[in-house]
């Protein structure tokens, strides 16, 4: 009990430190909750405009054959009965080839085949095509997927710098409190509870951060969003949200940030005797 | 009674081949005030470095209780058994002089007591206001922090209180009441005081003297009834010879 009030006073003792080590972990977090927030909303439009597009299958002749059997509306609306069809769209329409656009909205993306292979067997012809909307997938979601893959690259980078900075920022913390550690040793504090301190230290650190993060990366998402997706061409209008997924990958992220500095600090602590480091001191 | 027991002990630096002690033996007996001397590098503090279990002897034994100190663990002899005032008094300097004491007392795992009454206690025992305990210890003199250090050696009521100059820092009338408190300490209720020291006030209060040059600890002739049997220096030397 005594480790913990001692580290939560060490908090307010040691203020420089610990407000430039919180102004990292809250950059980082910020950082990675921002482009976190973006790649998973990213995500799930792209995965619901591919599972839409791919339940939307239109029938239409690749050309006109003079002599060929063609499909009448009737037929084409007798095929909306098919148990692969959720809902269908059959109208007149001057700008098709034969003068009908069918469009199909099946139950699962995966059924086209099936789908196709029935409407063969009900008599529709080669010369015509059963085609799912996927295929213009690419041209919809293009931007879409340039900021998706381009948040996963932040991420990366932002987690590689972040933990790189820690790392090095642990580091030079645990050297600074060298003598701290000497002193509390040599009073015969175990290496664990020592270790525990420093732990229960940033770990309350990382706890603030994460909860300004969170805020702060709310906040900030959606303007970055817009920002990137401004001035493109055909871009989708996608509203960033914080979901399940988000948070738990930010708390999964600050606790790896937590994890590197505690790793670091205990294992200098097992190395360092009391002795040697008063001795050096003085 | 013996409370803490030398037996052959040798030490060297790591990586030199510099001999500090070379088969050492010597008993501490509780309810004694013994002070150790020598000129600096002479190896005082690193004496009372092993006996505090801080360090490590080369070879040799060294018992507490009957316990030799390196099969028992060491965290809870400094913590419990030990009281240490160091020459570089080793405080906690962004904290209060109060919290310095009350986290010794953590350490040590005392219960059934109010820390902070007995902190403020120790702390007046020493001269320390209530004021004063809770300001920072950089915010305090030297003479204070050398106080507060020793009212942290006492604050676990450790049966062995090791001093490295403790009185250093210290005015005249400080001193003398620091070392009746040591008397105290050993005297009346039992405990095993050990200082290295310069000062001829407190080898004044000894109950043994020992000299420490070359490697070799002898007894001070100044303690005439104490010294039967043990390695009486040869020849007898003054005490002004064991200063710098």
């Amino acid at each position: 009990m005594y480790v913990i009030r001692h580290a939560l006073l060490n908090l307010g003792k040691n203020k420089g430190r610990n407000i430039l080590l919180g102004v990292i972990i809250f950059a980082v977090i910020t950082a990675a909750f921002v482009t976190l927030a973006i790649f998973n909303t990213t995500g799930i439009v792209i995965q619901e405009t591919r599972y839409t597009l791919g339940r939307m299958v239109r029938v239409a002749p690749r050309q006109i054959v003079y002599g060929e059997a063609s499909v009448s509306f009737e037929q084409f609306l007798s095929f909306a009965e098919s148990e692969y069809v959720h809902e269908a769209d059959i109208r007149e329409s001057r700008t098709s080839i034969n003068g009908i656009e069918a469009i199909y909205y099946l139950k699962q993306p995966e059924m086209l085949t099936n789908f196709e292979a029935e409407l063969r067997s009900r008599g529709l012809p080669d010369t015509y095509s059963v085609v799912s909307e996927e295929l213009s997938f690419e041209n919809v979601t293009g931007n879409l997927e340039n900021l998706h893959n381009l948040s996963l690259t932040f991420l990366v980078i932002v987690l590689i710098l972040g933990a790189f900075i820690m790392v090095l920022l642990s580091a030079i913390s645990i050297r600074e409190r060298k003598y701290e550690v000497g002193v509390l040793r040599a009073m015969g504090m175990k290496k664990k509870k020592v270790a525990l301190g420093l732990w229960i230290e940033i770990i309350t650190i990382t706890c603030i951060c994460f909860a300004l993060g969170m805020g702060a990366g709310t906040m900030l998402s959606q303007p970055i969003s817009d920002v990137i997706m401004t001035g493109q061409a055909d871009s989708i209008n996608v509203n960033i949200s914080v979901n399940a997924i988000t948070v738990m990958g930010i708390l999964g992220i600050s606790i790896l940030l937590a994890s590197i500095t505690g790793f670091i600090s205990v294992s200098w602590i097992n190395k360092c005797e009391p002795i040697k480091i008063l001795t050096e001191r003085n | 009674m013996n409370a803490l027991t030398l037996q052959n002990i040798s030490y060297e630096y790591e990586g030199t081949n510099r001999v500090i002690f070379k088969d050492v033996s010597l008993r501490f007996g509780a309810g004694k005030v013994t002070t150790i001397v020598g000129k600096s590098g002479a190896g005082k503090s690193t004496l009372l470095s092993l006996l505090s279990g801080l360090d490590v002897a080369t070879s040799g034994r060294i018992s507490f209780g009957g316990k030799n100190l390196s099969e028992i663990n060491r965290n809870r002899y400094r913590a419990q058994k030990v009281g240490i005032i160091f020459q570089s008094l080793n405080l906690l300097t962004n904290a209060t002089a109060i919290d310095n004491i009350i986290l010794s007392m953590n350490i040590s795992g005392i219960t059934g007591i109010d820390k902070k009454t007995r902190a403020f206690e120790l702390l007046a025992r020493v001269g320390i206001s209530r004021e004063k305990a809770h300001r920072k210890i950089l915010k305090l003199s030297g003479g204070e922090q050398q106080r507060i250090s020793i009212a942290r050696a006492l604050a676990h009521d450790p049966m062995l209180i090791i001093a490295d100059e403790p009185t250093g820092s210290l005015d005249k009338d400080t001193e003398a009441n620091v070392l009746e408190i040591f008397k105290s300490l050993a005297h009346d209720d039992g405990k095993c005081v050990i200082i290295v020291t310069h000062s001829e006030n407190v080898t004044a209060i000894a109950d043994e003297v020992w000299g420490l040059e070359d490697g070799v600890l002898c007894l001070l002739p100044v303690q005439t009834d104490t010294g039967g049997g043990r390695d009486v220096c040869n020849p007898p030397r003054a005490f002004e010879s064991w200063k710098e």
